[in-house]
C-alpha cells in the first residue's frame, strides 16, 4: 500500500459508522427544501447556516474534550466570555477588529490551556475542573459586562452572519485545520491519548501534552463561536452561553463521539449539529410549538444511541 | 564471547514486607536468546521491570554496554535500545493497525507525518511477522493473537538490540508461533538479544540457547540449555519450605457430592468437569488465566454457561444467577477484593451484614441492632482487628480486608464457598487463620473451592487439586499425587515427561 492510499484508507475508515446519520440528513434536508424552497438560494443557505454555525463549532470544541475522554461543562460560559470580549474589543477599523478577534480567540485557547493542564497534570477528572472553570469563566463574563450591551461594527455583523455564506465557508475552513492537524504527529498523538492513555504513555507519547494541546483549541473554538453570537446579535451577551453546553454534547453524541475517549471525528460533530439545526427547522414548518424541539432532541437521542448499539451487536 | 548487552548484579526488589527479588543477577548477550522461567511469583515480572526502568531496585546495578545506570527509566531504556513486549496489551483499539505500530514514534517530515514512510515500514514489518490484513483496519476487529503480533511489530519498529518477550505465545496459534520464531531467529543472527519469557517448556527448548531460573526471588540456575530436559528444568523451579504456615490436615473423609459439573463451555472455559463434595477443599491450580477464574464465576452464575450442565446436590441448574446462587447457598470470593468484593469507602460493619441485609429485616425494616450483633460475630469468628466496626473498611490492611471479604458471607450459612486466590496479598499471619478457619469450615460440612497460584497452598492445604491448562482441567491430583512438581509439570503440559 503507498502512503497516499493509506492515508485516504485511514481517513475513510473514521466514517464507519456515519452513514445511517449522513442518510436522515439528506432525507431530512429535502424534507426541508420541500417545506421551505427558501432554502434553495445563497442567502438561504447563509441564513441556514448562521443558525447552524455556532452550534457545530460547540460541537466540535466539545468533541475535541471527548476525544480525550473527558466532558467540558465550561463551554457555555467559553462561549459567552468570547461574546462579550468580541463586543467590548473590537475595533470599528479592520485591523481593530482583526486583533479583537484574535485577542478574544487567544483568551480561550489561553483558558482552555490551563483547564487542560490541570486535568493533564494534576489528574482532576475533567467533569470536575470543567464545572469550576464554568463558574469561574463565567464570573469573568459578567464582570467584563455585567448587562448586554457593547456593539460590533455593522460591516462585521453583515460580513459574518449577513447575506453571504460566510459560516459555510469557514466550517469548511474548520475541516480542513483538522485535516491537516490529523496528518501531524501530534494529531496521532491526541488520538492515541484519548484511545488508550496508559498504552499511549508506555508507547513513547506525550499523553500530558496531547491533552493540553487538544484543550487549549476546544477553548479557541469556544471562544470563536462566541464572537460569532456577537456579530449575529450585533452586542455582547454575559449569559448567552449557557444553551451551548448541553446542545454540544446532544451534536457530538449523536455524531457518533463515543464518552469513553478516542472515538469520534470532526465530521461526525459537524453532522450532528447539523441534524440539531435541521430538526428544529423541519418541526417549525410543520407547525410543532417551539418547545417541542427538547422533547425530540431527548427522543432522538435515546433513539440514535440504542439504534447504533443494537447495530454493534 | 561476545560482551553482554546487558549484566545485572544483585538485583533486589522488596514490596512492603515482601521479597520478591533478592539479590539476582542475569547477563545478556547479543545474538543469544535467553529464557527467564520461574512459577507464579517467582520474582520474573519484576526482574523484567526492573530491567526495563519501569520499577528502581533497592539493591544491586544494571549496566548496559558497560555502563552503569543508577536510574535507569522506561524513556532511557527505550532509547538504549531496550524494547519490551508485555503480557497486557498497550495498544489503542480504536486506531489502525499502522497507527499502533508506530505510536510514539510517527515517522514524519517537517511538522507533517509522513505517510509514505509509516506505510513502507509497517508493512514491511507486517509482512515479515505474517499479518496480511490491510494497514488501515482497526485494531480492534482483529483476533487477540494478532493483536499480541501487532505488539511485537511496535517494538521491532523501534529497532532494539535487547528484545523482552514476556509470554509472546499464550495467544498465537501455531501457525503464528512459527513465523515469530522464525522472526526471532533472523533478530538473533543479527545479533539482536532476546529475553524469553514462557512458561511453555518445549517452545524454550526449541528456541533458547540459555536458561535462567527463578524461585522464590532468588535465582536457582544460570545455565546453557543444551542438553536439560523438561523434568529438570520443573525441579529448578519448585521445591520452596513450606514451613509451619499449613495448619494440620484430617484425613480426607468427604460427604455427597455438592456440585458436579460436567462439560461446561463458557467464555474462556472450553470444556471443563468437575466434581465438588461436602467436607472437602478442592484446590484449583494452574498458571494464570487457565480458566480458574471463569470456572468458579460460572458457578456462582456470573458468567453465563454455553454448553454443559451444573448439578447442585442432584439438581441441573439452568440460568444460574448470583441471587439464586446465593439463595442454593453459594458463595463466592472474587480475587480482587478492592474492587469486586469489599466496598472500601463504607464501613466495616456494612460490608459485613451487606449481603444478609435482607435476612435480617423485619418487615421490610432494617433492624440496626440485629445488624450490629452479626458484624460483631463476624468480627470476632473471624479475629478481624478492628478498632470500631464503624470506621471505613478501606482503613483495614489488606489481611484484614480479605477477612471482612470472606466473613461477610458467613451469617447466610453458606454451603458451598468458592475462593479466587484468597491469600495473595496477604500477610502470612492472616493466611495461617485463614487457613484454619477453611478447615474448620470443611469440618462443618462446607464444600470449597479454593483457586491458588501458590503452588505450596494448594498441597499443604486441599485435600485433593485440579489443574486447569487452555480451559479445561489437565489432572485431578487426589492427595497422595500432591506434589510441587505434579502441579507445575500439570500446568505446564509436562507430565508425561515426568512420567517418563
Amino acid at each position: 500500500m503507498t502512503g497516499a492510499a493509506l492515508q485516504l484508507r485511514l481517513l475513510w475508515q473514521r466514517n464507519a459508522g456515519l452513514y445511517g446519520l449522513y442518510l436522515l440528513l439528506i432525507a431530512l434536508l429535502a424534507v426541508y427544501a420541500w417545506l421551505h424552497p427558501g432554502l434553495l438560494s445563497v442567502a438561504g443557505v447563509a441564513r441556514f447556516t448562521q443558525n447552524w454555525f455556532p452550534i457545530a463549532v460547540v460541537a466540535l470544541a466539545q468533541t475535541l474534550i471527548m476525544l480525550m475522554g473527558g466532558i467540558d461543562l465550561a463551554i457555555g460560559a467559553t462561549v459567552s466570555l468570547g461574546c462579550v470580549l468580541a463586543a467590548s474589543w473590537i475595533g470599528d477599523s479592520y485591523g481593530g477588529a482583526a486583533l479583537g478577534i484574535a485577542l478574544a480567540v487567544g483568551v480561550g485557547a489561553v483558558i482552555g490551556g490551563t483547564v487542560g493542564a490541570i486535568v493533564a497534570l494534576l489528574r482532576i477528572p475533567a467533569i470536575v475542573v470543567t464545572l469550576a472553570a464554568s463558574f469561574i469563566i463565567g464570573g469573568i463574563a459578567l464582570l467584563v459586562m455585567p448587562r448586554p450591551g457593547g456593539h460590533v461594527p455593522a460591516w462585521l455583523s453583515d460580513g459574518l452572519a449577513g447575506e453571504t455564506p460566510t459560516a459555510l465557508v469557514l466550517l469548511l475552513c474548520l475541516l480542513v485545520a483538522w485535516r491537516i492537524l490529523q496528518a501531524t504527529p501530534l494529531g496521532q498523538d491526541i488520538n492515541a491519548a484519548g484511545n488508550n492513555p496508559h498504552g499511549a504513555f508506555r508507547s513513547g507519547v506525550n499523553v500530558a501534552r496531547a491533552r493540553i494541546v487538544a484543550y487549549a483549541i476546544s477553548g479557541a473554538l469556544s471562544a470563536f463561536a462566541g464572537v460569532y453570537v456577537a456579530a449575529q446579535t450585533g452586542s455582547g451577551d454575559p449569559i448567552i452561553g449557557g444553551p451551548f453546553i448541553l446542545d454540544s454534547i446532544t451534536a457530538a453524541v449523536l455524531g457518533g463521539v463515543g464518552f469513553l475517549g478516542g472515538i469520534g471525528a470532526f465530521r461526525g460533530a459537524i453532522a450532528g449539529s447539523l441534524l440539531l439545526a435541521v430538526m428544529i427547522n423541519v418541526m417549525f414548518f410543520l407547525g410543532f410549538p417551539p418547545v417541542a424541539q427538547y422533547i425530540a432532541k431527548g427522543l432522538i437521542i435515546v433513539v440514535a444511541m440504542g439504534l447504533r448499539l443494537l447495530r454493534e451487536r | 564471547m561476545s560482551a553482554p548487552l546487558l549484566a545485572a548484579r544483585g538485583l533486589a526488589k522488596r514490596f512492603f514486607e515482601n521479597t520478591v527479588l533478592d539479590g539476582v543477577s542475569i547477563e545478556i548477550r547479543p545474538g543469544r536468546v535467553h529464557a527467564l522461567l520461574g512459577e507464579n511469583g517467582a520474582g520474573k515480572s519484576t526482574l523484567i521491570n526492573l530491567l526495563s526502568g519501569v520499577l528502581r531496585p533497592d539493591a544491586g546495578s544494571i549496566a548496559i554496554d558497560g555502563t552503569e545506570h543508577a536510574a535507569l527509566t522506561p524513556a532511557l531504556a527505550r532509547e538504549l535500545g531496550i524494547a519490551v513486549v508485555q503480557q497486557e496489551l498497550s495498544l489503542a483499539p480504536n486506531l489502525s493497525v499502522a497507527e499502533n505500530i508506530v505510536m510514539g514514534a510517527v515517522p514524519h517530515r517537517g511538522p507533517f507525518t509522513d505517510y509514505t514512510r509509516l506505510a513502507a515500514e509497517t508493512g514491511r514489518l507486517c509482512q515479515r511477522l505474517g499479518l496480511d490484513m490491510p494497514l488501515d483496519t482497526p485494531v480492534d476487529r482483529i483476533s487477540l493473537g494478532r493483536r499480541q503480533l501487532i505488539e511485537i511489530a511496535k517494538a521491532l519498529y523501534r529497532r532494539p538490540r535487547l528484545l523482552i518477550l514476556d509470554e509472546p505465545t499464550s495467544s498465537l496459534t501455531g501457525h503464528e508461533v512459527r513465523i515469530l520464531f522464525g522472526l526471532l531467529r533472523e533478530l538473533q543472527a543479527d545479533g539482536v538479544a532476546i529475553l524469553y519469557i514462557s512458561h511453555r517448556l518445549n517452545e524454550v527448548l526449541e528456541l533458547c540457547d540459555w536458561v535462567t531460573v527463578l524461585r522464590d526471588g532468588q535465582r536457582t540456575a544460570d545455565q546453557a540449555l543444551d542438553g536439560s530436559d523438561p523434568a529438570s528444568l520443573v525441579r529448578l523451579m519448585v521445591g520452596r519450605e513450606p514451613g509451619d504456615l499449613f495448619p494440620p490436615r484430617p484425613a480426607h473423609n468427604p460427604g455427597e457430592t455438592a456440585i458436579a459439573v460436567r462439560g461446561l463451555v463458557a467464555e474462556g472455559i472450553s470444556c471443563v468437569d468437575l466434581e465438588l463434595r461436602h467436607g472437602e477443599i478442592l484446590g484449583i491450580g494452574g498458571l494464570l488465566g487457565q480458566g480458574q477464574e471463569e470456572t468458579l464465576r460460572a458457578l456462582f452464575g456470573d458468567l453465563q454457561a454455553k454448553a454443559g450442565e451444573i448439578r447442585l446436590a442432584g439438581q441441573v441448574q439452568r440460568h444460574l444467577t448470583p441471587i439464586r446462587a446465593i439463595e442454593a447457598g453459594i458463595v463466592y470470593v472474587p480475587a480482587d477484593r478492592k474492587r469486586e468484593a469489599v466496598l472500601l469507602p463504607l464501613s466495616i460493619r456494612f460490608n459485613l451484614t451487606l449481603p444478609s441485609l435482607r435476612r435480617l429485616a423485619r418487615r421490610g425494616l432494617r433492624r440496626l441492632q440485629d445488624e450490629a450483633r452479626t458484624a460483631t460475630d463476624a468480627i470476632r469468628d473471624f479475629a478481624i482487628r478492628v478498632a470500631d466496626p464503624a470506621q471505613p473498611t478501606l482503613h483495614l490492611s489488606g489481611g484484614n480486608q480479605q477477612k471482612v471479604a470472606i466473613a461477610r458471607w458467613l451469617p447466610l450459612g453458606p454451603r458451598i464457598l468458592l475462593l479466587d486466590d484468597p491469600t495473595r496479598g496477604v500477610d502470612v499471619e492472616t493466611k495461617r487463620e485463614i487457613y484454619l478457619r477453611l478447615r474448620q469450615m470443611a469440618a462443618d460440612g462446607v464444600a470449597i473451592v479454593l483457586s491458588s497460584s501458590d503452588t505450596l497452598e494448594l498441597i499443604h492445604v486441599a485435600d485433593r487439586v485440579a489443574v486447569f491448562r487452555g480451559g479445561r482441567v489437565v489432572a485431578h491430583l487426589d492427595r497422595d499425587q500432591l506434589s510441587e512438581e505434579a502441579i507445575v509439570a500439570a500446568s505446564l503440559g509436562v507430565e508425561a515427561e515426568l512420567a517418563a
